[in-house]
């Protein structure tokens, strides 16, 4: 009735009758605006600058920095090491904690304790689990090294962390044992939206466990395994607070993600970068865009043709 | 329920009227005396990285506050994060009075001078007995013939003593008084103390920085003059005493002897596993005096330490070289009080706080003979008395031709670094280090040549030649070639 009555008053008029809406608002606006549109309109800003960080403002040099982006072998090494972590990291989190969602989903002894374990990381500190972890992967004295000694399953200690070869997967290791948890828990709801009585009819239809779960679980579940690889595919590029604690990229640029390659040239180098940096950031991002986009038209493109 | 007003009152005797009243007063008695009180006292904000050195510098600030209406407030900073926190500092014209610099190398000071970070000390500073005379330098303390700061550090010192344990050692047959001199006695003492869980040597491989001070450090007593071959002005660090040395560090791991902890360890938890009894040996500067001392003082005199770095072969021709160091505090541009910045600094360059620095046994002080005035540990005083014979000082184009410092603010970080490099070879990254440090050295060429174009452009009269000092000799100072 309202809207009806305005309908066709000029737009201040219509502002005005709803300024509580636009009130309420507010707050919103401006912290969405101060703490997310403008840091990303300014590290856009950043990266056509030569800036030291030193200096109150820095010089503009176009895309000068990101011609020096493409042709620098770390960047494209930390570009690399991001999209192996992506693609090890995540079918192995979001598959794991499948399986376990459903396990864990049955009703059966110490069930909540299990739960509670495997969550348990999750709210441990990202950093605190990087220290821990440098000793607990030690290669003398680290507990793991020790079990593994001790069941002959090894005749030398591993240097998890120290090895060019093997930190990486030993990061990709921690970073799904740290946040199995979370994932499990997104499955276990999940797997509660799943009516009962499916799974009764088909038992009764002669349907064994695995038809069960390959003709009634995993297609009620597509539309959730989207979000959740989704989410943890955000998740996987953001790993700075561990790798950060745990290798600090090392050794020799083995676990360097493009958030380590940032930080490196903005702040721990002699003379910081901030334009430079800036530029890898934007750069790492529009390339995810892409990737993504990439996805989509595909996935479409499959979808288009299945339906035909 | 409700409260009357004739009940809340006298619960604690007070009206409203006299409470507001008595707040009115409260407030003008704390505006009016203690604003004039706060007017006249000045506070003096200052940043360092120096923990070790805080009771000797908190004794100077108090006798500076009881002679002087001004105090000091101290802020200490990690060496990792100190120079983030300036930079956001700079930019909110938030930077204390007085700061260090904790970054490596002299590019990054010329870098921050060039962007009008200080500001000179007051003209009535002083600094004229000679040696310290000798410590300002164009372009290091001095910028524009003005100084700016000025080193409390003694430049003759080195990171890379070699420190252990005296029981280990000559358990290898090694005088545990004098050390493992020589590299070959180093590895021999090292593999003779592996076993039983424990290791001949811990390195911080994780520290770039301080692997980097190693490399150098052992490559020039193998021969080289340092990261420039003086002679010819050219980056010198695919050179064969490079090799020799980064082969050298590699031979522990050849051994079995080095710990394999080392990848994952900087230098602070390299040094509390290795007095912790994980290792015999452990590289390291004067100031693991100090360390032990204060954190492991148990453990202080079961350890012994070499009087110079480790050498390859001959004592006679093995020498360290430094180049002139920079200040090491400045004042502020944006400090509003640079008289008495400068008076309470001008209290770090007297006779006894030379002395105290000594005794806080940190980096030598820059007065190496307060070191035999000192109250000191035996260990500081050998490694420190032995950088008279065995460090000398570098040439550097800088302090030659002060012009260079456009060069050192342009030039940038070339990475991977010595130090990545380092641990590159010790993680397997690469089997033959020869073809990567040639890299480096190219890249740094490439570098400096950009940075020599960008100078002239700016009116910058330099050239390659300002890197060559053909009267360079080694184990020989060279301080008259500027």
């Amino acid at each position: 009735m309202h809207q009806n009555v305005l309908r066709g008053a000029p737009l201040a008029k219509r502002m005005w009758a709803d300024r509580w809406i636009y009130l309420f608002l507010l707050p919103t606006l401006v912290l969405v605006g101060a703490f997310t549109i403008y840091p990303v309109i300014a590290s856009i800003w950043f990266s056509l600058l030569d800036w030291n960080g030193f200096e109150r403002a820095g010089a503009f040099i176009g895309l000068g920095n990101y011609c020096e982006l493409i042709a620098d072998p770390l960047f494209w090494n930390a570009f690399k090491n991001t999209i192996v972590f992506l693609l090890l990291a995540v079918p192995l989190r979001v598959g794991i904690a499948l399986v376990l969602a459903i396990v864990l989903n049955a009703h059966f002894p110490l069930v909540r304790v299990f739960r509670t374990a495997i969550f348990l990381p999750v709210v441990t500190t990202a950093a605190i689990v990087g220290v821990v972890m440098r000793y607990v992967l030690d290669p003398t004295g680290g507990p793991l090294n020790i079990a593994l000694l001790n069941s002959g399953l090894l005749g030398q200690p591993l240097n998890f962390l120290g090895t060019a070869g093997l930190a990486l997967y030993s990061a990709v290791g921690i970073w799904v044992w740290k946040w199995l948890g979370i994932t499990l828990i997104y499955w276990l709801a999940a797997l509660q939206t799943i009516p009962r009585d499916l799974y009764e009819a088909a038992a009764l239809d002669g349907a064994n466990a695995w038809d069960r779960f390959a003709s009634i679980t995993l297609p009620l579940l597509t539309p959730f395994t989207i979000i959740i690889t989704l989410i943890t595919v955000i998740e996987a590029t953001n790993v700075f607070d561990l790798m950060l604690t745990l290798t600090g990229g090392g050794p020799f640029y083995a676990t360097e993600v493009i958030d380590i390659f940032v930080y490196r040239q903005a702040f721990t180098s002699n003379v910081p970068r901030l334009g430079y940096a800036s530029a890898a950031a934007i750069f790492f991002g529009l390339s995810f865009i892409v990737l993504a986009s990439l996805q989509l038209i595909v996935l479409r493109k499959v979808r288009a043709r299945r339906s035909h | 329920m409700s409260i009357s007003k004739t009940n809340a009152a006298p619960v604690s005797g007070v009206s409203r009227r006299t409470l507001l009243q008595g707040m009115a007063m409260l407030g003008a008695a704390g505006l009016l005396p203690g604003r004039s009180f706060a007017q006249d006292m000045v506070t003096i904000k200052w940043w360092d990285v120096f923990q070790p050195l805080i009771p000797l510098h908190q004794k100077i600030w108090d006798e500076f506050a009881a002679s002087h209406p001004a105090k000091v407030e101290y802020t200490p900073g990690n060496p990792s994060d100190m120079m983030q926190s300036l930079q956001l500092a700079f930019r909110s014209n938030q930077l204390p009075d007085v700061f260090n610099v904790p970054v490596s190398g002299i590019a990054a000071v010329n870098a921050l001078q060039a962007a009008g970070w200080f500001q000179p000390l007051a003209d009535g500073f002083t600094f004229d007995k000679p040696f310290q005379k000798e410590a300002l330098t164009e372009g290091f303390t001095n910028f524009g013939g003005k100084p700016y700061s000025f080193p409390i550090f003694s430049q003759r010192q080195t990171a890379t003593s070699l420190w252990f344990f005296k029981e280990d050692i000559e358990a290898a047959d090694v005088d545990p008084e004098a050390g493992p001199a020589s590299w070959d006695e180093a590895r021999k003492a090292a593999l003779a103390g592996t076993g039983d869980g424990k290791y001949g040597l811990i390195l911080p491989l994780q520290f770039g920085d301080r692997m980097r001070a190693h490399l150098i450090d052992l490559a020039q007593t193998a021969g080289a003059a340092g990261e420039i071959d003086w002679r010819t002005g050219d980056y010198a660090h695919a050179s064969q005493p490079f090799l020799d040395a980064i082969e050298f560090l590699m031979s522990f791991q050849k051994d079995g002897s080095l710990h394999p902890g080392s990848s994952s360890v900087d230098a602070r938890q390299g040094r509390a596993r290795w007095v912790a009894g994980e290792a015999v040996m452990f590289f390291d500067g004067p100031w693991n005096s100090g360390v032990l001392n204060g954190s492991f003082a148990d453990q202080i005199d079961l350890i012994g330490v070499t009087g110079q770095v480790p050498y390859p072969v001959d004592q006679a021709s093995a020498f360290n070289y430094r180049g002139p160091s920079g200040g090491t505090f400045y004042i502020s541009a944006q400090s509003q009080h640079p008289d008495i910045a400068t008076q309470v600094l001008q209290m770090l360059t007297t006779d006894d706080y030379y002395v105290g620095l000594a005794e806080r046994m940190d980096q030598p002080p820059l007065d190496l003979t307060a070191v035999e005035r000192a109250n000191v540990h035996p260990t500081y005083k050998k490694v420190v008395s032995g950088y008279q014979n065995s460090v000398r000082l570098a040439p550097d184009p800088l302090a030659r031709n002060p012009a260079i410092s456009a060069v050192y603010a342009e030039m940038r970080d070339v990475t991977p670094g010595i130090g990545e490099i380092l641990q590159g070879a010790f993680s397997g990254a690469f089997s033959d280090a020869k073809p990567i440090l040639q890299q480096y050295t190219d890249s740094m060429s490439r570098e400096r040549d950009r940075a020599i174009e960008v100078a002239k452009s700016q009116g910058a009269e330099v050239s390659l030649d300002d890197w060559v000092f053909e009267g360079w000799t080694p184990g020989e100072d060279l301080t008259d070639n500027y």
